[in-house]
């Protein structure tokens, strides 16, 4: 067989694969579709409905309602900050922990890798329902539940990064008879900074927006104001705090980036 | 090495700051811990009786993402070529396009939701317009710096020869982008089932719903068991992603 056949061979091959693949996933939504009885007509008189609520009895916002909702917006803010800051250590530390390159029970690893995986794969509205039961409502549902999301996500990054670092570093402390803790204080923290800012800046961006989310639930803040406001049709009072919700998003996107620029 | 000593002191500031302003009752701390300790044993062992309803939840829940996800793909598929920044017919356009992405994108899906639930009533809908509007929102950001990463020299090579846009996007742009677009929608997808595992516990369809009910009704150990097949479902999706991922990293 020349290599022409071959090329063509592989061509078809492909072509094979891709219309298998937009099959199945025709199929999955033709499905999908019947399931939940979806179709176009459904969609753009959803689409228009939505869009008719939003400019017509959300907005305009009523800015009276503003003071009110600073304290639930600065709360919101400090509730992402404060998890972000104990997050990031805690799963600095576990991560130590479970990266192959600095642990030092290697056996350990999979008891933290699947600890965190459990963590991380629980949505964070189920942990701060599961949380309500224990601590009733309020900041510090919101604040744990927010903790637990964010050592889920940031060991799972944390462990990624060191296992990237230069392990030649590792090497050369290891053979002048550096201790373990020594050899984690001068070789792995260095190279690990970066990625440990990094990754924290990104948490507390997610977790601005999903602390809008966990008070809805009961964990104080912003999405605490949106709940009870639409369901005692305050929409003036929502569509402010919507729009604070938008600020602070954007406000912190542009701080990290900024902190990014000049740190990394 | 100053500078990283001021940020971790400005972080610290502003991390007493915002204890002061949350004012938490660490005596709740403990009390909470046993209570919660209570509410686990509640949960245990996890009853499975009600599984046909969590079962044809869950259906619902994997329906609404997948819908949701495909009309994002499809409609931020072709803005995209109009939002990224080498290829666009307008500076303009791209810098409105994106604009209004971000906007999207800063307001949570469960607010999406709550606002589409007073609109269109309760049910899938709303999830899906809510996964839809989201996915949008993310879907053309990353779309778009994707086609931004496609060689100039592609593009320009084409332009040379005098080809339409139309050419351009489908000739040149695409086939170097697709791979990184499809990874994209499969990132997409993995998050947009994990949302729509919750949309439920704010009123529109879905498992979220059984798991509300169940935890209102104080049926810890019922509730349990809609959090074990959430999480199933959640993890499964990561790790076929996740081979996806790598199969299609061999690819390229």
């Amino acid at each position: 067989m020349n290599i022409e056949q071959q090329y063509m061979q592989k061509v078809r091959k492909q072509r094979i694969q891709w219309f298998v693949f937009i099959v199945v996933l025709l199929a999955l939504t033709v499905w999908a579709a019947i399931g939940t009885n979806f179709n176009l007509f459904v969609l753009f008189s959803g689409l228009s409905e939505g869009f008719s609520f939003l400019f017509h009895d959300l907005l305009p916002p009523s800015p009276a309602t503003l003071p009110s909702l600073l304290d639930a917006a600065l709360d919101t803010i400090c509730m992402s900050f404060v998890a972000m800051i104990l997050g990031s250590i805690i799963a600095a530390v576990i991560a130590m922990f479970t990266a192959v390159t600095t642990t030092p029970f290697p056996r350990l690893r999979y008891f933290f890798r699947a600890a965190t995986a459990l963590l991380r794969n629980i949505p964070v509205l189920i942990w701060a329902l599961i949380l309500v039961s224990g601590f009733g409502l309020g900041n510090l549902v919101g604040t744990l539940s927010l903790l637990i999301v964010s050592i889920g996500m940031l060991v799972r990054c944390f462990a990624e990064a060191l296992e990237e670092i230069d392990r030649g570093q590792l090497e050369a402390l290891k053979a002048t008879g550096a201790s373990h803790l020594q050899m984690i204080t001068s070789a792995v923290l260095p190279q690990f900074m970066p990625s440990f800012i990094g990754w924290s800046l990104f948490n507390l961006e997610i977790n601005i927006r999903a602390s809008t989310i966990v008070g809805m639930v009961g964990g104080g803040g912003l999405g605490f104001m949106i709940q009870s406001g639409i369901k005692l049709f305050q929409y003036k009072q929502v569509s402010m705090a919507i729009i604070l919700v938008i600020v602070i998003v954007l406000a912190t996107e542009w701080l990290t980036g900024r902190v990014r620029e000049r740190l990394i | 090495m100053g500078k990283l000593k001021l940020y971790f002191s400005a972080c610290l500031v502003v991390f007493v700051l915002c204890l002061l302003q949350l004012q938490f009752d660490y005596s709740k701390l403990w009390s909470g811990l046993f209570k919660l300790g209570n509410t686990i044993s509640l949960m245990l062992p996890p009853d499975a009786s009600q599984w046909q309803y969590v079962l044809s939840a869950a259906i619902e829940s994997v329906q609404v993402a997948i819908i949701g996800t495909v009309l994002a793909i499809v409609c931020s598929f072709f803005l995209s070529f109009l939002a990224a920044s080498n290829i666009t017919p307008h500076p303009a356009l791209s810098w409105a396009i994106r604009g209004i992405c971000s906007l999207l994108r800063s307001i949570p899906t469960l607010i999406w939701v709550l606002i589409f639930i007073v609109a269109v009533g309760l049910g899938p809908l709303p999830g899906v317009l809510a996964i839809m509007i989201g996915a949008i929102g993310s879907l053309i950001k990353v779309f778009a710096q994707s086609i931004e990463e496609v060689d100039e020299g592609v593009i320009e090579a084409l332009r040379a020869t005098g080809s339409s846009w139309l050419g351009i996007v489908i000739q040149g742009v695409l086939p170097c982008a697709l791979t990184a677009l499809l990874a994209w929608c499969v990132m997409r997808f993995e998050g947009d089932l994990a949302e729509s595992t919750i949309l439920g516990t704010v009123g529109a369809g879905g498992i979220g719903y059984e798991l509300s009910h169940a935890m209102r009704g104080y049926r810890y150990d019922q509730a349990l068991f809609v959090g074990i097949v959430i999480f199933v479902m959640v993890f499964s999706v990561e790790l076929v992603a996740n081979r996806l991922k790598l199969k299609m990293a061999k690819r390229l």
